[in-house]
């Protein structure tokens, strides 16, 4: 087998799409033209293709978190346009006026809870791309977090979006036409968005990259909760945050509606929310400590 | 010497070989060669990779050409690449007087 034969294996072997691939073997197919039997000092195609793959998952990662996260803001106007002109023009139908609660709550959750973790996931993707975007090759672990971080915001801008959309379904006999088509329009906007997104992550996905290393977690990305009292104990961050969130929807609600019991109440279940969130999604996104994250190997054994 | 040894100034100095003609990955390795007196005699893939970061990251751009019925990517300086150069070229210039200054 030839040295650009082994050197298109290997790219294959981690991923490198066959566009690259085909770039690449043809300017190193010119390089060895110029010199017949320069092989050995290009070096081993191995080493070699691992380079440009470690090279590439990063800048692919890279790239995929700016992606959601750019998909995500598209999302965020959709809502907000929606919830906007809901409240101000088309007048709140209340939940039990609609044709099914079983349509109501999916969608409620889908509104509500959804853009928190998309929010959440999506701007700690994007944070932790843009603090590394001056290394060329990121530690294959670093990697799989960021594509984790963008798998998690991309799955709840979805949800966001398909809840805009059952609230479109469960009030059609109730709210005007033209809300209707507006919010039905932006949310199938913002999902087309969040498609292209995770478009480009599923193709980050395919690199596999080698590049050793810890992926590192949220007490790296943020200085603030970065105390290593705190990093000692995850779960109290958990508590923390669940706490702040709850009193803060708390304190906006009670405001808002004019009533301590309401304010209580939702802040009550939003606590309660984000508590549940960190238990099912804190490792996922990189919420507990790296020296107890199992997060080791390439990109692809995600 | 290696490319480890030449500790993160390979970019820089891809960007400064093609600075004056835009040239294909063998071309810029004979330049730097001949430039630095054979003291830049890289393991030669390594030149690859760096290329295509540098136009990843908007500083080189390259398109295909054909010279004696052969295939080969040219790589050109972009805007942002010479004014990076540029920057490289005084941060460099500073640290190698002070370095001067020091050793002597």
């Amino acid at each position: 087998m030839s040295w650009l034969e082994d050197l298109s294996g290997e790219l294959y072997a981690r991923g490198v799409t066959r566009r690259d691939r085909v770039r690449i073997v043809a300017e190193l197919s010119d390089h060895i033209a110029c010199e017949p039997g320069c092989e050995e000092r290009l070096g081993d195609p191995r080493a070699l293709a691992t380079s440009f793959a470690d090279e590439l998952a990063t800048a692919e990662a890279r790239g995929s978190a700016f992606a959601t996260f750019g998909a995500l803001a598209v999302a965020a106007v959709a809502l907000a346009v929606s919830l906007i002109t809901l409240g101000r023009f088309a007048h709140y139908p209340g939940y039990s006026n609609g044709l099914s609660t079983a349509l109501f709550f999916p969608a409620l959750l889908g509104m509500v809870v959804a853009p928190q973790v998309a929010l959440v996931a999506g701007t700690l993707a994007a944070w932790r791309a843009l603090r590394r975007r001056w290394v060329t090759s990121l530690p294959a672990a670093e990697i799989a977090l960021i594509h984790r971080r963008a798998r998690v915001a991309l799955a709840a801008g979805f949800a966001t979006m398909a809840g805009v959309e059952l609230y479109v379904v469960d009030f059609s006999e109730r709210l005007p036409a033209w809300w209707l088509g507006l919010a039905g329009g932006l949310a199938a906007a913002g999902g087309f968005g969040l498609w292209v997104a995770a478009r480009t992550l599923a193709r980050a996905r395919t690199i596999v990259s080698g590049a050793a290393g810890p992926a590192g977690d949220i007490y790296d990305d943020l200085p603030v909760v970065g105390s290593g009292w705190l990093r000692a104990r995850p779960w109290l961050l958990g508590a923390l945050a669940s706490l702040v969130v709850g009193l803060a929807l708390g304190a906006f609600e009670a405001h808002a509606e004019h009533s301590v019991l309401e304010g209580i109440q939702r802040g009550l279940v939003e606590g309660l929310a984000a508590a549940i969130g960190f238990v099912l999604l804190g490792r996922a996104i990189g919420a507990r400590p790296a020296g107890q994250s199992t997060d080791r190997g390439t990109s692809r054994s995600e | 010497m290696k490319a480890d040894t030449l500790n993160g100034q390979l970019d820089p100095l891809i960007l400064a070989t093609v600075a004056d003609e835009p040239a294909h990955g063998y071309a810029i390795l004979q330049r730097l060669k001949e430039r630095s007196s054979g003291a830049f005699d890289l393991a030669e893939g390594t030149i690859y990779p760096a290329l295509h970061r540098l136009e990843r990251d908007g500083l080189l751009r390259s398109a295909w050409s054909t010279d004696s019925g052969r295939r080969r990517r040219v790589y050109s300086l972009t805007r942002a690449g010479s004014s990076a150069l540029e920057v490289r070229r005084r941060e460099w210039r500073l640290f190698a007087h002070a370095v001067e200054a020091v050793m002597g």
